[in-house]
């Protein structure tokens, strides 16, 4: 058997498929027999199409790049699915190995540009190599916490023969758990005065929100959901929950301020911007999960769904809290509708869109569009890096398995990978986008409002693009939205892909200290 | 047609009767109401007029009653009925007047303004108050007629929750135009800062507001009534502001003028205006001139609008 013929057994093999990229001559080699294939127009937008596709279905994904200017293409979106967690098997060709020291065309140093993004890298030196790097590649992305791993191809190792022999490879969430250790967690519960629970994304990758809830009940106490949480983290309709904590020091801290005792389930404490409060002073810590975070204090790996299950039969009801509900919504709601302000807008998504996937890069609105929608299993997704242009290539990726997606992106975020639609018509996904149009970056522009006043109305922070002309371009059918927000039926219904522009109030919020 | 015209006494009734001659040359005004017999077939009253069998039976060719005002509990009802006559109120008038002072009372009660404006009088100068905010608060309105939808119009911009009840529950869409949430009445009295009631009066709105509705009520809220005094039963009222702080704007008296000798006017957390909360210059010219139209209306032989009966 040929190097190209057990890449081509193992990916069927190891089912790694579907196969996002963009080849060049580089990848020819290595596609020969591998089905499946979705084109991008640009190859970062192969790996936000796997990293959507893989989170969602909690399964790995193939993606296929173009050697140096594919791979460097797409360190940002790589660098965005190693934050999320994202299980995907990145590929490139590599330049034949037999003239590589001239250091020819589209040659070079593939697995150092990926440093510090994958959790394996590993360039192929044989064709025998082939069978078992990709069997390592699988279970090193498939491990908690999952993430992005890499293989360079060079051409001649595929044309090499290979020795291939199929092999059963299982793979099931490991149900770790500490006995000892939860006994520990659990005592220091219950002698806490007053605990709260900050539950993260692991929550949904386990789907462990009964576990969560029941946990949350059984000791009575607030459940926040972390900072910037990139997957729902709780069941946002539960009454325990008590909203998400904002990625800052000094916020944090007033959030949590009348706790001693902070148990982080299945995620961690992203920050931006810098605040001079020092974290959590005085806290008494405590991390569980695959994901954890030592610096934050003590840290117990453990299946965060396993944890809550076994702890939640331990703990003493310590507290009784109750979100209170929110009586002044409507009102915000009501006012928000002559300017097409975001509680409006979000209000009507809500009512059109029950039920859907949201994938979230609306950015200045993102934490108004997380409590408007809610979170819930495999409800919820954004990036976790702050990198802009993920939201539609995740959406498309996840709209191949989820038919019922929307993708809710800001003018400025859309225009980064815009080109993505032309994948969405060519392969008839069924992908929903809402760009809310305000005009620029807003988020830079609420920055500047707190840090940098000088520069909130720099000019170039503004864009005015045709935004439904270009979808147009594409193919995509594409709607401007009225004051009554009715095409937002529009958009909901037919399985193929459609985009609604909504032009929002362009005022600048306030949401730094 | 003949029309017939009694109006109290305080109006100045030289200035309408010029008025009249211009515009409705037929109509008789009168400010007493005990003549022996009238052939009139349009009976124009406010309030001020008990329209009751005795009156009625001394008005044999009556086919429409206008009544003047928003409230038309001084009309009985049964015997109109009875007696096939039509009635008509004027629903239209007063409604932003009496939504204007309903916010003006809430903010007198949050900003304790009569306390600082007597202790200014005194020569004092306070310096920290408890003043409080109508941003934030939860409003709740027990009746979303016409005057409560005026009210919640008015209160939008405030930035103020707001919850509901009524008979008849508004339809979805209007909830969300007017971002208010519809709930049962103890929960209304629970959860709201500030209560506002704009219900008529019949046998099932007197007293729907008692002690036990008054105890539901936050410690300091607010009660605010510009409806009838029925509504509310009184002795609960001066026992809730005396024993859980409530606040209270009252524009409405079971007499009126009211017995002053009662303890409510010795209360501090409680204002007063004397059943004016609907009357401002601005709504006495659209009273009249509503009046005059749906007078003219039944003298076109057309039907009249705002019909009660």
């Amino acid at each position: 058997m040929k190097g190209y013929e057990a890449l081509r057994e193992s990916i069927r093999e190891l089912g790694l498929l579907p196969a996002f990229g963009n080849p060049g001559t580089t990848e020819l080699p290595m596609l020969r027999g591998i089905d499946e294939y979705y084109l991008t127009l640009h190859d970062s937008i192969a790996v936000g199409m796997a990293d959507g596709y893989s989170q969602y279905a909690l399964k790995p994904s193939l993606v296929n790049l173009h050697s140096v200017p594919g791979l460097g293409n797409s360190i940002a979106f790589i660098h965005t699915a190693s934050k999320n967690r994202s299980p995907i098997v990145i590929t490139a060709g590599q330049q034949d190995s037999r003239h590589a020291v001239y250091e020819p065309l589209l040659y070079g140093d593939l697995t150092e540009l990926v440093n510090g993004l994958v959790k394996m890298k590993y360039e192929v030196r044989h064709g025998d190599d082939i069978p078992i790097v990709l069997r390592r590649a699988r279970a090193v992305a498939m491990t908690p916490p999952m993430g992005p791993v890499f293989i360079s191809f060079p051409m001649d190792t595929l044309d090499e023969e290979a020795a291939y022999e199929a092999k059963r490879t299982g793979h099931s969430p490991p149900n770790l758990i500490d006995e000892e250790a939860v006994d520990y967690i659990v005592d220091r519960l219950n002698h806490a005065t007053n605990p709260a629970l900050v539950m993260g994304y692991e929550v949904d990758v386990f789907d462990a929100f009964k576990e969560a809830e029941a946990m949350a009940d059984a000791l009575g106490c607030p459940v926040y959901g972390e900072p910037l949480s990139h997957r729902s983290p709780f069941n946002s309709n539960n009454p325990r929950f008590a909203g998400d904590l904002l990625p800052a020091s000094t916020l944090i801290n007033m959030k949590l301020l009348p706790h001693d005792l902070i148990l982080i389930i299945g995620g961690g404490i992203t920050l931006y911007p810098y605040l001079p409060s020092p974290l959590l002073p005085g806290k008494h810590i405590i991390s569980v999960g695959f994901d954890v975070d030592p610096r934050l204090g003590e840290a117990f790996v453990m299946n965060p769904k396993t944890f809550l299950a076994a702890a939640a039969k331990k703990v003493k009801h310590k507290c009784d809290f109750k979100r209170e509900e929110d009586l002044l919504y409507m009102n915000k709601v009501a006012r928000a509708r002559s300017t097409m302000g975001i509680d409006y807008v979000l209000y009507k998504m809500k009512k059109a869109f029950e039920g859907f996937t949201v994938v979230d890069e609306s950015i200045s609105y993102s934490p108004t569009l997380r409590s408007a929608m809610g979170y819930g299993h495999n409800k919820y997704f954004t990036a976790k890096s702050g990198q802009l242009g993920w939201g539609l290539a995740a959406s498309m990726g996840m709209s191949i398995i989820n038919r019922k997606t929307v993708a809710v992106i800001g003018d400025g975020s859309f225009m980064y990978s815009v080109q993505g639609l032309w994948t969405a018509k060519k392969y008839g996904l069924p992908t929903k986008i809402i760009v809310l149009n305000n005009g620029g970056y807003n988020i830079l522009k609420s920055y500047a409002k707190s840090y940098y006043p000088e520069l909130e109305n720099a000019d170039y922070l503004n864009i005015e693009a045709s935004i439904t002309d270009i979808a147009k371009g594409f193919g995509v059918e594409a709607e401007i939205a009225g004051n009554e927000l009715r095409e937002l039926e529009w958009l909901r219904e037919g399985s193929e892909p459609k985009l609604l522009l909504i032009n929002v109030d362009r005022t600048v919020q306030k949401m730094f200290l | 047609m003949k029309a017939l015209a009694i109006l109290p006494g305080f109006i100045p009734m030289d200035q309408i009767k010029k008025a009249a001659a211009q515009i409705l040359p037929e109509l008789e005004l009168t400010a007493d109401a005990s003549f022996e017999k009238s052939d009139a077939d349009v009976l124009i009253v406010t309030t001020f007029t008990k329209v009751d069998a005795g009156l009625l039976s001394r008005m044999p060719n009556l086919k429409f009653i206008q009544v003047a005002s928003t409230g038309y509990d001084n009309v009985d009802l049964g015997e109109v009925r009875r007696r096939g006559i039509m009635l008509s109120n004027i629903p239209v008038a007063n409604k932003e007047a009496v939504a204007e002072h309903v916010i003006m009372f809430a903010l007198v009660l949050l900003r304790n303004f009569v306390q600082l404006n007597s202790q200014i009088r005194a020569g004092q100068w306070p310096v920290l108050t408890g003043a409080r905010e109508l941003k934030g608060k939860v409003f709740g309105i027990i009746g979303m007629g016409a005057i409560g939808t005026k009210l919640v119009e008015r209160l939008i911009p405030f930035e103020v929750g707001i919850l509901y009840n009524d008979v008849r529950r508004l339809p979805q869409d209007r909830e969300e135009f007017y971002g208010v949430k519809y709930v049962e009445l103890d929960d209304l009295m629970r959860l709201s800062d500030i209560v506002s009631i704009h219900v008529p009066l019949t046998d099932k709105t007197r007293h729907m507001i008692t002690e036990r509705q008054l105890n539901l009520m936050k410690d300091g809220a607010i009660l605010i009534n510009t409806s009838r005094a029925e509504v509310i039963d009184e002795k609960a009222l001066i026992k809730a502001v005396k024993e859980k702080g409530i606040r209270v704007g009252i524009d409405v008296y079971e007499k009126e003028p009211p017995d002053f000798k009662s303890e409510l006017f010795s209360l501090d957390n409680v204002v007063f205006s004397p059943h004016i909360a609907g009357a401002t210059v601005e709504s006495q010219e659209r009273f009249l001139m509503e009046t005059i139209a749906n007078v003219l209306r039944y003298k076109q032989g057309l039907e009249p609008q705002y019909r009660v009966v």
